[in-house]
This record gives C-alpha cells, structure tokens and sequence, in this order.
C-alpha cells in the first residue's frame, strides 16, 4: 500500500521533469540551451520513474536491471550531449564563414 | 598477458557475470551461454578497449553520492529556468584546460553535461569547451573538483 503510494509519488515527479525537460526544449533559445534542458531533466525524469516501477518489482533482479537501464541511459545521454554540442558548434562556425 | 591486462580482464568478466546474472534472472539453463557470453564480452572488450589505467572502484563509488546529488540539482536546476515565465537564462562558454588523459576527458564532458548548469561540447586542443547556462553562477570550483575526483579514480601508469 505504502509502496503503491509511493510509486504514484515518485512516477508523478518524474513526469514534472519530462515535461519541464520537454518545455526547456521548446523555449530555450539555442540548440546548446536546449541539449541542458534534455540531458539534464530527462534523466532525473527517468531516474524517478525507474524509482517508482523499482517499488512494484519483485525480484532483484528486475530492480538491477531498472538500475542498468537508467545507468545506460545517463552514459548515452552523457555522450551524446557532447556529439550534438560539437557538431552544432561546428555547423555554426561553417555558417559564419558563409556569411 | 601482462599483469594488467590479467586484473583489468578480471574485473570486468566479474562486471559482465554480474549483468547477465541479472538479466536471465540467475536461471540455471542460462548459466552455459552466460559463461560463453562473458568470455566472449572480455576478450571483445580488451580488443576495443585496452586497459591503460587500472579504476580505483572503491574511488568511483565513493564519487556516486556526489554525483548523484549534482545531477539532482542540475535537473532541478534545468526544470526551474525551463518552467519560470521569466526563463533566467545567461548562456555562455568557458575553456576549460584539463590535465585528464583522452579518456578521462571524455569522462568528464559526459559528466559535466549531468551537472547543474554545464554542458561540454568537444575539446579544442587540450582544453574542453564547456557550455554554460548561467555565465554568473560560480562553477569553476565545481568542475574542478569533478576533475580531481575523476583524477583520483585512475592510477598512475606503471602503479597497478
């Protein structure tokens, strides 16, 4: 029961940072701006919803493998953050020459 | 074989046994493949990856609260600008010169891309660009210490 409150506590913070995440996208005014608002918020949503299902698993097992699933997501979010920030860095400076 | 290579393919056979006990759930008709497949991650693993320097792994867990709480403020910190009306933002960039071998750098822009208010985006020679979103908030002392920490989680050459 407290679990189950639990969950529905955590998964609904989660979903606050998607969307902070997802309006931070739409409002920020540059592509590096936004990538804050996507590494940054998202995985803090994800990191709460796998702490909301981790509540309602029964195996540890299936609680490591949320963990795995988070921890994979941060390293990609991690690099490819960096890849994004680079080649938009590189396009603008390929703009500024043509201007 | 040297002794590095020995220790460094060690632990991570024990890292891969460890996610494969996790994902087939520990089944015993799973244990056959998982030994195959663990054998098979550490050779592929060395060849894509030699080790250089030997983890501390006591230094990295040491390091996990800290992170964890940085990319709590940074999340929070993001969510808050994004969702004010005012939307405080003052994007800028900073050179930050790192002393990290190639890998820790990397390391540590993936890194720094989780942490309240920096985003890194490449290096130009030797230095990390970082991006900022808030060019007043004092960060200087924070990437610093990330760096020291991630320093202090790789031993000198020649040491392991």
């Amino acid at each position: 029961m407290i679990a189950d409150w639990l969950t529905l506590a955590f998964g609904a913070v989660g979903l606050v940072f998607f969307v902070a995440g997802t309006v931070g996208m739409i409002r920020f005014p540059d592509t590096f701006s936004r990538l804050h608002a996507l590494t940054k918020a998202d995985n803090l949503g994800l990191g709460f919803i796998a702490l909301a299902v981790a509540l309602q698993m029964e195996s540890l097992a299936d609680i490591v493998k949320l963990a795995v699933i988070w921890a994979l997501a941060l390293l990609a979010a991690g690099t490819v953050a960096q890849l994004v920030a680079r080649a938009a860095l590189r396009a603008e400076g390929s703009e500024d020459r043509d201007a | 074989m040297t002794g590095r290579r020995i220790r460094a393919g060690a632990h991570r056979a024990v890292l891969f046994a460890a996610l494969w006990l996790a994902l087939s759930g520990a089944e015993p008709a799973g244990l056959v493949p998982g030994a195959v497949l663990v054998a098979g991650s550490v050779w592929l693993s060395l060849r894509l990856m030699p080790p250089r320097r030997p983890l501390r792994l006591w230094r990295l867990v040491a390091h996990l609260p800290w992170f964890l709480g940085n990319s709590v403020l940074g999340g929070v910190d993001v969510a808050r600008r994004a969702l004010a009306p005012s939307m405080p933002l003052r994007p800028g960039w900073r050179r930050v010169q790192v002393a990290l071998p190639p890998g820790g750098r990397v390391a540590l822009g993936g890194e720094l891309s989780l942490m309240p208010g920096t985003l890194a985006a490449g290096t130009q020679g030797g230095a990390l660009l970082v991006h900022l979103l808030d060019t007043d908030a004092p960060l200087d002392r924070a990437i610093a210490h990330e760096e020291r920490a991630l320093a202090a989680m790789t031993e000198r050459a020649g040491n392991g």
